[in-house]
């Protein structure tokens, strides 16, 4: 009987021991993951998003590098059309005249606007556009309001470059709304500009070699 | 009622007259403090009050740097007139500062520019910040005590109480022998002894072994259960980037850094620049200070001083915490553009965590369950699913048609 016991006792500490080595190696420390099971399917050698990977450098030494890499010199994404209109003063200039909202001026493009304005700008520039977000009072000096005098009449082409190239203290954000998305955001700005619907008058469109000449003016 | 009607009119009109007049003189000095406000809502986008440049350059020192104050106000007022006018001064500073513009500020008034141009020169010095300087003191951390180390600890001093105690009485009966006259009796083991307590109560250990057992089948159950699943991961990432300031306090959208969540497959990791679409303007964080945002600027090859990226860059090697394996599909387009999931349901609450945790299991039964009870919102006005939202709806007469109703847990689905 007594023997029975004692193999009783030793398979109960196998089991513990069993136990206490699967439990105590989960989740005590933060930065392990815990035990995995086949590593190779959570860590594959496939090249994945946002993650690094060695390469071997001339010298046969390894190097860590991103996994995201630059697209080859000269691709173009599907449905990509490059924006004519370079980040300079001269760019600026020809965008303020000659870009055109593609869209139309209607409710339903305003509403996805005024998502997209929820998503990148409110944090910011406030939920009217005065420059009061939570954000605002955390940078050197507030966003000016959209109504201030010599913004109210930015024409759309304008408002389309700044949000593309940033201006100041804004940085560029054409890495994070496509083109299509930029137009409608103009439109929602332009509502906040103007609630009560009435919008200035586009300025005749310039010929390109009259605007080079004002721009190097400008430049000068 | 002797009010106003009491008074000679000559009085009331010099009255009138006077407090017009300071009403008038109010409006034409500007105040120290008028000023700092129309610094802050003018001129501190771009310029700071120190040596450090924004935008544009920085303003300590500037009395001594321009040819002279008219200078200054001229330049404040229309910077494009100066420049075309041929001034040396103003041309040197256009090529300096990489021949960014400067806004032209026709709607303010003189007096406001000298205020301006006073506050500019002689600037309330910076308040200290209470901002813990980042190093050793924001470094203390509690030290956590392992319950497991403490249990065996408890255990093991009370081995050596019994041990000891055992010692006492073994001593204390041989001296009662002694008196008595009784032989010295030996020592028993403390082995010999439990073998000998356990013969005489069999049903109290097999009750006692029956519970280790069932005890200790589920810890090892649980543990294997827990293979694989990373519920409660939270590594250390190389900066110390918190959501709760960034997605809590500042109430900035999920979207504006993962923006590729509506698009792709990944959510993806927001590049340097996105960082610098707001850190070029804020460089101390109220928890670490200048430290961890330093490295955002190492990373972009960002040169504060100079204001420019002049540096060579280097990516940051963040630590992924919500990692699925290889043998499934998942993407977060189709979840959150048609599904119109909130980012919470499998995330948890990010907004409250200042390092980024796995709050969901992420396993199998996680996702079926889901795909079970869950609706797809945004396919009824989508006219991409028209026509299968027809069929379905025939199919399952007024039932909610749930994701696994369109083949939502279908193994070919996401294995594949």
């Amino acid at each position: 009987m007594n023997k029975k016991v004692t193999r009783i006792i030793s398979l109960m500490a196998v089991f513990g021991c069993t136990a206490i080595a699967f439990t105590s190696c989960e989740k005590h420390d933060a930065n392990s993951p815990g035990v995995e099971y086949m590593p190779d399917m959570y860590r594959s050698p496939s090249f994945e998003t946002n993650l690094t990977t060695l390469v071997q450098k001339s010298d046969g030494t390894f190097d860590t590098v991103a996994e995201n890499r630059n697209p080859a010199p000269g691709t173009i994404a599907r449905g990509f059309m490059p924006y004519p209109y370079a980040n300079t003063p001269e760019g600026y200039e020809l965008a303020k005249v000659n870009a055109h909202n593609p869209f139309e001026r209607n409710d339903a493009n305003i509403k996805e606007g005024e998502e997209l304005y929820g998503k990148f700008c409110v944090h910011c520039h406030g939920a009217a556009g005065q420059g009061d977000g939570p954000v605002a009072g955390k940078l050197p000096g507030p966003p000016p309001p959209y109504t201030a005098p010599d913004k109210i009449n930015l024409t759309e082409g304008e408002i389309f470059q700044l949000i593309t190239f940033g201006k100041g203290l804004m940085g560029p954000h054409a890495s994070q709304v496509s083109q299509a998305e930029r137009w409608k955001l103009v439109l929602y700005v332009q509502k906040l500009q103007h609630p009560d619907g009435v919008f200035p008058a586009p300025i005749a469109e310039v010929k390109a070699p009259a605007v080079t000449a004002k721009a190097k003016k400008h430049k000068k | 009622m002797d009010t106003i009607f009491m008074i000679p009119q000559k009085k009331l009109l010099a009255i009138i007259s006077f407090l017009f007049l300071s009403f008038l003189i109010n409006f034409n000095t500007a105040s120290a403090q008028d000023a700092e406000k129309l610094f802050k809502q003018n001129c501190a986008v771009c310029h700071s009050l120190g040596k450090n440049k924004v935008v544009g350059p920085g303003l300590e020192g500037v009395g001594s740097r321009v040819p002279n104050d008219a200078w200054l106000a001229k330049w404040i007022k229309n910077n494009v007139e100066v420049l075309k006018s041929g001034d040396a001064y103003a041309a040197k500073i256009f090529a300096e500062n990489n021949k960014g513009s400067m806004t032209v500020f026709a709607d303010l008034k003189d007096n406001e520019i000298t205020a301006l141009i006073a506050y500019i020169k002689n600037p309330p010095k910076p308040k200290e910040e209470a901002v813990k300087s980042s190093g050793s003191a924001a470094k203390e951390e509690e030290k956590g005590v392992n319950p497991l180390a403490v249990l065996i600890g408890i255990i093991g001093f009370l081995v050596i109480i019994i041990g000891v105690l055992r010692g006492v009485r073994h001593t204390l009966q041989n001296l009662q022998n002694e008196k008595e006259g009784k032989p010295e009796e030996d020592a028993i083991g403390p082995w010999k002894e439990i073998k000998n307590w356990m013969a005489f109560h069999k049903r109290t250990v097999a009750v006692i072994a029956l519970f280790l057992l069932g005890g200790v089948l589920s810890a090892t159950w649980d543990g294997l259960m827990g293979i694989g699943v990373y519920e409660g991961y939270h590594p250390t990432q190389p900066i110390a980037f918190s959501h709760k300031i960034h997605a809590g306090d500042n109430a900035i959208n999920c979207q504006y850094c993962h923006s590729g969540v509506e698009r792709s497959k990944t959510a993806g990791i927001p590049t340097v620049n996105v960082c610098m679409n707001c850190h070029k303007g804020i460089s101390k964080g109220p928890v670490t200070g200048t430290a961890e945002i330093a490295k955002i600027y190492e990373a972009a090859g960002w040169n504060a001083e100079k204001g420019i990226y002049d540096k060579p860059q280097k990516p940051i090697e963040w630590v992924k915490v919500h990692n699925l394996p290889d043998f499934v599909f998942f993407s977060h387009q189709q979840h959150v553009k048609v599904g119109k999931q909130e980012c919470a349901s499998c995330h948890g609450d990010v907004k409250v965590m200042t390092t980024v945790q796995q709050m969901k299991p992420l396993t199998m039964g996680w996702c079926i369950d889901c795909h079970k009870k869950t609706e797809v919102p945004g396919m009824k006005d989508n006219p991409y699913y028209e026509s299968l939202h027809k069929k379905l709806a025939e199919k399952y007469k007024g039932q909610p048609i749930t994701v696994d109703k369109m083949g939502g847990i279908e193994c070919a689905k996401c294995h594949y």
